[in-house]
């Protein structure tokens, strides 16, 4: 199944965005991001604490859905699914 | 009018529009890139949720203000010192609800609608860290 992940503002910079990645059945979103963000040191840094886990300030959506960052090694991502990731919003 | 659009706004287009037979008061918010010593403002926005998010401001600040009007056009890319970045149209019976009704709106918009904003300075970039400080260096 295939998985669109966007990456935005700084993330974006470091990472790219509008990624379409295949995975397999039962793929956790934790594991998904962290795997899409691996390919660039400082952009994983920017997401990622020291011990693998979503920075505090890190907003994730799954579809347009905001999600709690500490839920999502549970969350499983479905075929077609959108993932966004991005830091503090500052519009205005 | 809810956008999310590069072009500028015709402020003078919407007060003119907003006009109803109840209304008593138009209040206009205009945000502006401030010169904080920076060359340009770039602007970036998740459009797909962005916009159906000041949708779902306009409604609930139509319905907890008792507003008659709401417009929302914010910009995106790249904008120099001086231009608009957000305009906020709302009309209201009176000015009380009108008031209120923008601010309520703008700090919503801040609070959560995914747009982000980097400053392009002579010595370097920096993307705005929310709704924190802002201007090129230190200490602004």
């Amino acid at each position: 199944m295939t998985v669109k992940i966007r990456f935005f503002a700084r993330f974006r910079e470091l990472l790219g965005t509008d990624i379409v990645v295949e995975v397999p059945k039962n793929k956790g979103l934790l594991d998904l991001v962290k795997e899409t963000a691996e390919k660039n040191k400082e952009g994983y840094d920017a997401i990622f604490d020291e011990k693998g886990a979503f920075r505090e300030f890190v907003i994730l959506m799954q579809n347009g859905k905001r999600l709690e960052t500490s839920d999502a090694p549970k969350i499983m991502v479905a075929d077609g699914d959108e993932i966004a990731v991005f830091p503090p919003v500052a519009g205005g | 009018m809810i956008a999310i659009q590069t072009e500028d706004v015709d402020i003078g287009n919407l007060i003119a529009r907003a006009k109803q037979r109840g209304t008593g008061a138009i209040v206009v918010f205009d945000g502006i890139v401030r010169d904080d010593d920076i060359r340009e403002m770039e602007l970036e926005a998740y459009e797909e949720v962005a916009v159906p998010e000041l949708e779902k401001i306009a409604t609930e600040a139509k319905k907890t203000h008792n507003l008659l009007s709401v417009d929302i056009i914010h910009r995106i890319g790249r904008l120099a010192v001086g231009e608009n970045i957000l305009v906020i149209v709302v009309g209201a019976g009176h000015r009380e609800q009108a008031y209120e009704g923008s601010r309520f709106i703008i700090e919503a918009i801040k609070a959560g609608v995914p747009i982000w904003k980097k400053e392009l300075c002579k010595d370097g970039d920096r993307w705005v860290p929310g709704d924190h400080q802002h201007g090129c260096g230190t200490g602004k």
